[in-house]
């Protein structure tokens, strides 16, 4: 098979890991691709950089946030430097720059695999609420607020506890008015406005990874449960389930949506009850448990993107245990010499 | 009775519900309950099977049956 060059971004495989490494594992693993990784990373310091044995060349790209034009024309120039047939963004900030430049990555020869815009509305926390509603799926009751005065109305509505969430990042569980003001500054100082209030479900949290097409079906599913997590709220022991209600809400999100790409969904289940959290419009940084268990979700898209045919089922075990761990390279500094200097390993 | 059935339980007590994640130890008798209410069996049949095996008071064995099974119902696993 023709080798192929796909870029991976999220390659910060630190304490709070980014999807990337996950990403690339699965598609290095996958037997019938034959695939050439080009790590995008933001900063000369994220490990994946180094992973030489994943990633065979590393580039750095400006931040989604300095402007689109930088942004895309670093990425044609990488095209440029490494032939790139695809790019996979696995972090949230940049999947809107991704969205609106998707036509013209396609026209210089970069393919993606990532929802239109209006699909990723529809998951935005603020929305999810009313998008859970017309779509038949169960979700927390919550408020977007930009005020104090906002704030300590919808705690007052909602009760507490309450979850304090910002719009991309950050949830915390807040017992009392006092703590969901001390969050609600946090959030804000941190990441700015919307901040928004989302009643509490008790029950326990699910979650699934999948793909949807695009056409209202799916590339593969995968159920976990966390076990056990960082203090920075991050995955680091998990087991599989099968829950065929989990399934069911994750096939009539990807049905009502035709979500296109990568997905997480965060659920609460309380005994036959199934509480939509949330949506990640992209591989979590568990992914690789899913490659693990036969469910090669990042080597199926793809597949799909190139038009390959694959086995899309979702037959796994479950109770496979997912362990995380942390690991030491030594290496020379030459290269991250060249990353600081050039801002590529090349 | 289905979530029952879809309990994995090993010969050492060990039981994993794929339904939530959640995972159980129990003792010999708690696995002998467990696939005794697999096969269908009553409460009563199943402190029967007990207290012969264990040559305990039938009422003893019942009592340990029906409280066992109570646990089972707080974990909703009945």
């Amino acid at each position: 098979m023709k080798k192929m060059c796909i870029g991976v971004t999220g390659i910060n495989a630190v304490d709070n890991p980014g999807p990337g490494i996950g990403v690339i594992r699965g598609l290095k693993e996958c037997e019938d691709l034959n695939v050439e990784i080009v790590g995008l990373a933001y900063d000369a310091m994220e490990p994946g950089i180094y992973m030489d044995w994943l990633v065979d060349k590393s580039f750095i790209l400006p931040y989604p946030s300095t402007s689109e034009e930088e942004y895309i024309s670093r990425l044609l120039y990488i095209k440029d430097r490494t032939g790139i047939d695809m790019i996979i963004p696995t972090l949230d900030a940049e999947i809107p720059l991704f969205i609106k430049s998707k036509e013209k990555l396609e026209s210089y020869g970069i393919k993606t695999f990532i929802p239109s815009q209006e699909q990723f509305n529809l998951r935005s926390k603020a929305k999810l609420e009313e998008t859970s509603s017309k779509i038949g799926i169960k979700t927390p009751k919550s408020k977007t607020v930009t005020s104090y005065d906002e704030l300590t109305k919808a705690v007052e509505e909602l009760g507490l506890p309450v979850m304090v969430k910002g719009a991309f990042y950050k949830a915390y569980r807040a017992y009392t008015h006092q703590e969901a003001v001390g969050f609600f500054r946090k959030i804000v100082a941190e990441w700015g406005y919307p901040v928004i209030v989302q009643q509490v479900v008790s029950g326990e949290e699910m979650n699934v990874v999948g793909v949807g097409d695009g056409e209202g079906g799916d590339l593969g599913l995968v159920a976990i449960k966390k076990l056990w997590i960082t203090s920075l709220g991050k995955i680091w022991t998990g087991v599989t389930v099968k829950n065929g209600k989990l399934f069911e809400l994750a096939k009539t999100f990807i049905e009502k949506t035709l979500w296109r790409g990568a997905f997480e969904l965060e659920c609460i289940v309380d005994h036959d009850d199934i509480y939509l959290i949330e949506v990640n419009p992209r591989f979590p940084a568990w992914i690789y448990f899913a490659t693990g268990v036969g469910i090669n979700l990042p080597s199926r898209m793809v597949k799909r993107a190139f038009g390959i045919d694959f086995d899309n089922s979702t037959e796994y075990e479950a109770g496979k245990l997912y362990v995380r761990y942390t690991y030491d390279i030594v290496t020379d500094l030459s290269l991250f010499q060249k990353i600081t200097m050039k801002g590529e390993s090349l | 009775m289905e979530r029952l059935s879809q309990l994995a339980i090993n010969d050492e007590g060990f039981i994993f519900d794929p339904y939530t994640g959640n995972s159980y130890a129990t003792n010999r008798t708690g696995i002998l309950i467990l696939n005794e209410l697999k096969n269908g069996k009553s409460e009563e049949e199943i402190a029967k099977i007990l207290s012969e095996k264990f040559n305990v008071e039938h009422s003893a064995a019942l009592k340990d049956v029906t409280d066992f099974i109570e646990q089972l119902r707080s974990l909703s696993l009945l």
